[in-house]
């Protein structure tokens, strides 16, 4: 497959699966937080989690950072078309960063070659 | 599995910090020597299906659900577990930074968790398992399932050090939960090896000579 296939092809999976998690994606827990849940004694190990348990994240001393588009959404008034903006936007920032990482690498090997032993 | 700023002090965060910036060194030294013009776009494609993966949280029963981790599915693509190394550090700063999906002080631990450890036992445990069965989707499965299992106990490890989880309940919760979703990652990681090494067969490093 020609590379340009190649990306177009994969960028347009990753969107896919990027959207599909908006709208069918599980609202239960996930691994850590169902275990962060039986330790509190608001879940049982394999029963299902309770509508209202949250998982406390409220512990003084510990850092808080509040991101700008929190749990992949533009925020509520946006609904799902903001979940999918947000997700979307996701997926090419990842392969912007990665791709210009990459270039970056290529670009000093070419610069400064590393030696021939190593990893 | 991405633990929040809550859940580890930060001077433990930074201890893992540390930790993690040492494989990122040498996963940058990996990138240097092995980066071909020709590997750029898998490499990129690869980070943004596990950002995709990662953001879709499967249900696995037990009122929990899961989401894949990607680590493996790198490090046997590319034949290096540094490659995990080099990909997932990248994707997880843009899911904490930008959307809160992990935390700023914890993200050593994640890196550690998903991308190192994720990626070493991938990548060995499937170069390991491929030599004693000659059976490429089947090593595949397992060493995907194990780089699902073993970073949650790492995790549950680092809860138990931070001082939120107790150690074997938390060992018990965690491996219980991520091993069903190991299952999920397991097929998922064979079906998407399958399907690059038949699009980009000139830039996969897969052993050669076994059965599919």
């Amino acid at each position: 497959m020609e590379t340009k296939s190649f990306i177009i092809i994969g960028i347009g999976i990753a969107v896919l699966i990027g959207l599909l998690a908006v709208f069918f994606a599980s609202g239960d827990p996930d691994g850590l937080e169902s275990t962060a849940l039986v330790i509190q004694g608001d879940k049982t190990l394999t029963g299902d989690t309770p509508p209202n348990a949250e998982v406390k994240e409220d512990i003084p001393g510990r850092f808080s950072y509040e991101s700008p588009l929190p749990d992949y959404t533009l925020g509520t008034e946006w609904g799902k078309p903001g979940e999918a903006i947000a997700i979307i936007a996701g997926v090419f920032l990842a392969f912007i960063a990665v791709f210009g990482a990459s270039i970056l690498a290529t670009k000093l090997k070419k610069k400064n070659p590393p030696a021939r032993e190593g990893l | 599995m991405h633990i929040p700023d809550a859940f580890i002090p930060i001077t433990q965060g930074i201890v893992y910090w540390i930790i993690a910036l040492v494989f990122i060194a040498l996963a940058l030294r990996w990138a240097r020597k092995e980066m071909t013009e020709e590997k750029i776009p898998l490499v990129a494609v690869l980070a943004a299906g596990i950002f995709a993966i990662q953001a879709f949280n499967i249900p696995v029963t037990m009122g929990t659900s899961g989401h894949l981790v990607g680590g493996a599915l790198v490090a046997i693509i590319l034949g290096s577990p540094f490659a995990a190394v080099f990909i997932l550090p990248m994707v997880l700063v843009i899911q904490g930074v930008v959307f809160g999906d992990g935390g700023i002080t914890t993200m050593g631990a994640n890196i550690i968790n998903m991308g190192v450890i994720g990626g070493f036992v991938g990548f060995y445990s499937f170069r390991g398992l491929v030599t004693v069965t000659r059976n490429q989707s089947a090593s595949i499965f397992l060493a995907a399932c194990l780089a699902c299992f073993i970073p949650a106990l790492a995790a549950a490890v680092e809860m138990y050090f931070a001082g939120t989880f107790p150690l074997v309940p938390g060992l018990i919760s965690m491996g219980l939960y991520h091993a069903a979703i190991g299952l999920i990652e397991g097929f998922i990681t064979v079906a998407a090896v399958n399907l690059i090494a038949t699009a980009r067969p000139d830039v996969v490093s897969l052993p050669q000579a076994v059965s599919i």
